[in-house]
């Protein structure tokens, strides 16, 4: 039998709801409106997602994985974009960024018989690589633009020595993607030492054995891990040229690089 | 060497002037002016919005970009070293061509009067006058025809700017250099240049020999930015 909550057990969810309220109150953090809020639309989008898992897995495959995972990747899209929507196409790159690891994860999924092609395993763990892809896009774009900022002078200092675009960010693609990969490796070092798992305890909690919540554990670790560092890459390595006008001259302002390529 | 013809970019309007071989120009004038604008011209970190530049008879956009950023070496401000060692810095430019030898290294140390065994110290364990030395080395590694300098001392203490004035002074008289320096400290101008261009509000207001643009000011413009 299925492990279930009763709707009654979920109302005293409430209490934890309580706490931050009280807190809010007491210490007068003004933050009230925040957690009702918040807790009422998380619960209404963990519903409505909820339903609407429900009426794609009972879709066939074939349609139902497709649709759901593009609309995924355009929501991460626009999400993501919101970090570097000064830079010019970056929304077509992320887009295609994503969809290719994606695609390229799925595949390698499918391939070596890790997963079957079945909504109720596809969606739930493309999910997560295209969440963390998502992450991992947004806060390579939003360190690259502070590292242009910070480095300002030694990338004039470089270009006024004679160095190509590419060769004058190397420092910026470096410290970029070293920022975007070392809380990555630092999450796969403590895996399982300092919390479980969210996939593993879920499917502990639905009733798998430990050993096979640890094997679909390590295939979405491993793929997140591998989806991550190729997003921070891809877009890192796509979108520093964009920093350099035609004359590998430095933009230094948002608004050079809007028009730049206009 | 340089032509400039009617050329407007941000704050300078109609800019015209020439400079020779082996001119050692000063330009100064209040802050805004667009003297750094004018030396980021010269090393084509940006491209006029209207007007011609020529160097060496050519425009300078038939320029390959590189190739004249190599030729016209530019000092900053601030020395805006690279993480490492003092030899990955002064290489850095030389390699970029696939041009750096290691006995160069001494070489050009020898020419910003630092030891040579600073070659393998870290930047970061530099004093700004020694940072500021390793960026003009670093700048010299290329070989230019052209120094352009953009008040290199202004952030360093007397003394030690008096120190890299001699360098430069030194420098100027052994490599035959064309030198174009911004600078707010008149006394310097006066030791290192041979012409001064007086550049306010966007425009060249007086432009001719030191000595005489600094005794007998011909525009009253000047003669107010004297007194102060």
């Amino acid at each position: 039998m299925e492990p279930e909550i009763s709707n009654q057990s979920l109302f005293f969810l409430i209490i934890f709801v309580i706490v931050p309220l009280a807190l809010s109150y007491y210490y007068q953090l003004g933050v009230s409106k925040n957690v009702i809020w918040s807790t009422v639309r998380g619960t209404v989008q963990l519903f409505a997602i909820g339903y609407i898992l429900t009426f794609l897995f009972d879709l066939p495959a074939r349609y139902g994985i497709p649709f759901m995972l593009t609309v995924m990747i355009i929501i991460a899209t626009f999400h993501a974009r919101q970090k570097g929507k000064d830079l010019p196409y970056v929304g077509f790159i992320l887009f295609g960024g994503l969809l290719a690891i994606e695609v390229g994860v799925l595949s390698l999924w499918l391939l070596f018989d890790m997963i079957q092609f079945r909504p109720s395993e596809v969606i739930p763990m493309s999910g997560m690589v295209i969440g963390n892809s998502m992450t991992a896009m947004g806060l390579a774009l939003e360190r690259m633009k502070t590292e242009f900022k910070e480095n300002n002078g030694r990338l004039l200092a470089s270009l006024s020595l004679g160095a190509e675009p590419k060769q004058a960010s190397h420092l910026i693609v470096q410290n970029t993607l070293h920022a975007s990969l070392i809380p990555n490796v630092d999450r796969l070092k403590t895996i399982g030492l300092v919390q479980l798992p969210g996939m593993m305890t879920g499917l502990i909690l639905g009733g798998v054995s430990p050993v096979m919540a640890i094997k679909y554990q390590l295939v979405i670790s491993l793929s997140i891990f591998s989806s991550v560092s190729l997003s921070a890459m891809f877009i890192t390595l796509c979108m520093y040229r964009y920093f350099f006008n035609k004359n590998k001259q430095l933009l230094q302002t948002d608004e050079e690089i809007r028009s730049s390529r206009s | 060497m340089f032509r400039f013809e009617h050329v407007y970019q941000g704050v300078l309007q109609d800019i015209n002037f020439t400079i020779e071989k082996q001119d050692k120009v000063i330009l100064f004038g209040p802050s805004g002016a667009g003297k750094s604008t004018l030396l980021f011209l010269l090393n084509r970190l940006n491209d006029p919005e209207k007007g011609d530049i020529y160097f060496n008879g050519k425009p300078i956009e038939e320029h390959s970009i590189t190739a004249l950023r190599k030729q016209v070496g530019l000092v900053l401000q601030a020395p805006n070293l690279f993480p490492g060692t003092v030899l990955d810095n002064i290489k850095y430019g030389p390699s970029l061509f696939g041009e750096w030898e290691d006995h160069q290294g001494k070489k050009l140390l020898d020419y910003v009067q630092l030891p040579s065994d600073y070659l393998e110290r870290d930047v970061d364990q530099l004093s700004g006058g020694e940072r500021q030395r390793v960026s003009l080395a670093r700048t010299l590694a290329n070989s230019p025809e052209v120094l352009l300098l953009d008040e290199p001392t202004s952030a360093l203490d007397y003394r030690t700017a008096e120190e890299i004035e001699e360098v430069l002074e030194c420098l100027m008289e052994e490599h035959q250099l064309t030198m174009l320096m911004v600078t707010h400290n008149l006394n310097q101008a006066r030791r290192l240049g041979n012409r001064g261009l007086f550049i306010s509000d966007g425009k060249i207001v007086e432009d001719g020999k030191i000595p005489d643009m600094f005794d007998q000011p011909k525009t009253e413009e000047l003669a107010k930015f004297l007194e102060q």
